[in-house]
């Protein structure tokens, strides 16, 4: 079977863990400047393996890690000198094929997620990100937007937070409360 | 023989069966619908399973990885996208025959041949797995660190036509593993004096990040793709069918047995070899490969579901994952106080006959489902990715915050997300990562535990491994692999072979 068989012409965006993406004979925009970063990481990473017990013995809990780190440095090294010499691929762009501004925003998306999680709590920043993230992707109108958003998220809701009893942030809802209220009247306030 | 009849425990508990049963039915669907991988699924989902009983997560597990490993063939056929890797060989010639109209054929077949191979697979794990855990006993902790390395070996030059990406991945999992302080002797190790780091990374996050973000974003250039509207009616095969295609899926069950038993390898890589094999061995196809041709649908559908069998070889008696979602499912078993390996099958023998009677059940699901409810399966296969995506994400943080109530968590998922995104356009394969992030532990303690015997004497350690005819075949393999993916061994390959034909 030939090595470089990818199962079709178009996943070169790794979209299989069995056929990662990228071209074999060719460099795409930024892969050299990501190789320059792993080795320039790899290097730190040694160097702070090395901190944990140096050459102290071979059974010193710093021998792996210095083991394995020295191997990501060649790894990395051989991968940059190798893409180095790769000519560009002249189809793509970094803004357009491997950076685009959609992958930018929602980045920025899911790390104000995680800013606003606990101080505002788990449904209204999710809600916010459903009704944003679904209306910037379907581009449609306000009703429809916030109807799959809000419905998603109440079917979210109910599987993990009452099903599955996940606690999550709660912030400025009072989800406990909430539940209590559903509870007693379920039970007919036999509470 | 007592505990043979584990197997049937998933009978005398109904909502054991009704947890298989949902898991497999969901399991086709996130199968088929693309951006939802069974591995992100079930790493989302011990998250939220790890306060139940281990019988039910395990059922729901298993019927999800068994559904979806199917699943993905649907929209590889329908739509011309694999719903899950395993289903990229499905896509070249199911998409043709359903542009001809024949989709209702080819569900059918696939799902047929689905079942055989797994059926294949979970007989081969039920026959094997007492014998190879026996072995294992006589292991020692050399060729357990050998072992480890050979799977991290295995699955970077199998996944990748770059051994070095892979081989800098699989060290790069290690890394991640030995983060926070060293259970041994407590020393912090990677944790540059930050407090959050002392505990280590959950490797919950690393998965969720590296799988479920990373490919949402991925999924985030292809928001526009329309699926395509099919008509779908008569999708049972004749008998006369299935005899037919019969010696072929035999040989793929084999091949998927075979490569889903390498630590590390998966369906994605068996299909793939299957397809190869079929076309080479089937000399007068009906059709010609890459234009509908049948056989290139069986091969790869035996070969990916026998591969969910062979898995779970490696997992049950070596406590080292056959591919990235028996990867998670070990962590789910050491999260509910078992310890994946030889001395499982010994002191919980049970366990692993009730996880096969999980597997035949979840098999029998799969057959079932797929053959119905193929009408209310197109329509939500054609659900838009405008909404899918958004909904991968937040459970994904979900996910992540659920494992230990904690932000960093989150964070560290949506770092590595990112990661992960880079690493697969430029062709790093992730597997690799996560299989040194589980298998780290392993590694590092068995070389020190051997080494300590050894008296710290790189020689003497060198001189055990000659000696010990285990370890010395496990030695030799790791070598072989290493080498074999070396240019000095393509180039003496290629002069071999010019000799040879002139």
């Amino acid at each position: 079977m030939d090595p470089e068989f990818r199962g079709d012409t178009d996943h070169h965006d790794g979209t299989s863990d069995a056929t990662p993406g990228g071209y074999v004979e060719k460099r795409r925009p930024g892969e050299l400047g990501f190789a320059l970063f792993l080795t320039a990481a790899s290097l730190f990473l040694l160097y702070s393996a090395y901190g944990i017990s140096g050459f102290e013995a071979l059974s010193a809990p710093g021998a792996i890690p210095m083991a394995t780190t020295f191997v990501m440095v060649v790894a990395a090294v051989i991968v940059t000198v190798r893409t180095s010499r790769l000519p560009m691929v002249t189809s793509e762009t970094l803004s357009k094929d491997i950076l685009p501004g959609m992958v930018i925003l929602f980045a920025a998306f899911l790390i104000l997620f995680g800013l606003l999680l606990k101080p505002l709590g788990f449904v209204p920043t999710a809600a916010l990100f459903l009704t944003v993230a679904i209306k910037v992707l379907a581009r449609k109108g306000w009703g429809y937007t916030l109807a799959v958003a809000l419905g998603s998220l109440i079917a979210i809701w109910i599987v993990f937070r009452v099903v599955f009893t996940v606690l999550l942030p709660s912030g400025i809802v009072p989800e406990a409360e909430f539940i209590q209220f559903f509870r007693t009247v379920l039970s007919g306030g036999a509470n | 023989m007592d505990t043979f009849l584990s197997i049937f425990t998933i009978f005398a508990q109904p909502e054991l069966l009704l947890l298989v049963g949902i898991g497999t039915f969901a399991g086709i669907y996130i199968g088929a619908i693309p951006g939802l991988s069974v591995t992100m699924a079930v790493s989302i989902l011990i998250s939220f399973t790890f306060s139940w009983d281990v019988l039910p997560a395990i059922s729901l597990m298993v019927g999800i990885y068994m559904g979806g490993v199917y699943g993905g063939s649907r929209t590889a056929i329908l739509l011309n996208i694999p719903g899950a890797p395993s289903a990229i060989a499905t896509a070249m010639d199911g998409y043709p025959m359903a542009k001809k109209g024949e989709a209702g054929q080819a569900i059918g077949v696939t799902t047929v041949m689905s079942f055989f191979g797994g059926l294949v697979g979970i007989l081969v794990l039920a026959v094997a797995a007492p014998y190879v855990s026996d072995f294992a006993l006589t292991f020692q902790p050399r060729d357990y660190m050998l072992l480890a390395v050979l799977g991290i070996l295995l699955v970077g030059s199998l996944s990748s036509g770059s051994l070095v990406k892979g081989i800098f991945a699989g060290a790069l999992g290690i890394a991640i593993g030995a983060v926070g302080r060293d259970p041994l002797t407590f020393t912090e190790r990677f944790t540059f004096d930050f407090q959050i780091m002392e505990g280590g990374i959950s490797f919950i996050a690393v998965m969720i990040g590296m799988f479920g973000v990373s490919e949402a974003l991925l999924q985030l250039q292809n928001v526009g793709m329309k699926a395509v509207r099919q008509k779908i009616d008569k999708i049972v095969p004749s008998f006369g069918t299935v005899k037919k295609y019969l010696p072929l899926s035999l040989q793929t069950s084999s091949i998927g047995v075979i490569i889903g038993a390498l630590p590390g390898t998966g369906g994605d890589i068996a299909a793939l070899m299957a397809y190869d094999h079929a076309k080479r061995v089937t000399k007068d196809p009906e059709v010609p490969f890459g234009e509908g041709a049948m056989e290139g649908l069986v091969a790869p559908e035996t070969a990916n579901n026998a591969a969910v069998g062979g898995a779970f070889i490696p997992m049950m008696t070596l406590g080292i994952p056959g591919d990235a979602v028996t990867a998670i499912m070990i962590g789910a078993l050491f999260i509910h106080g078992l310890n994946p390996g030889p001395m499982l099958m010994i002191d919980q023998p049970d366990m692993f006959w009730f996880i096969v009677g999980a597997l035949l059940t979840a098999n029998v699901f799969m057959l079932i489902f797929g053959l119905t409810g193929i009408k209310i399966f197109t329509k939500i296969v054609e659900m838009p990715r405008s909404i899918i995506i958004p909904l991968i994400l937040l459970l994904s943080i979900v996910g992540a915050y659920a494992v230990n109530n904690s932000l960093t968590d989150v964070y560290w998922m949506l770092g590595f997300g990112v990661f992960g995104y880079f690493m697969r356009h430029y062709g790093y394969p992730l597997g690799p990562v996560i299989l040194g992030v589980i298998l780290s532990r392993l590694l590092d303690d068995n070389w020190r535990r051997a080494i300590i015997s050894e008296r710290e004497d790189l020689g003497r350690f060198f001189e055990g491994i000659l000696t010990s005819p285990l370890s010395l075949i496990l030695f030799t393999a790791v070598i072989l692999i290493f080498v074999s993916q070396t240019p000095l061994w393509t180039s003496m390959k290629k002069s071999l072979f010019r000799k040879a034909k002139s």
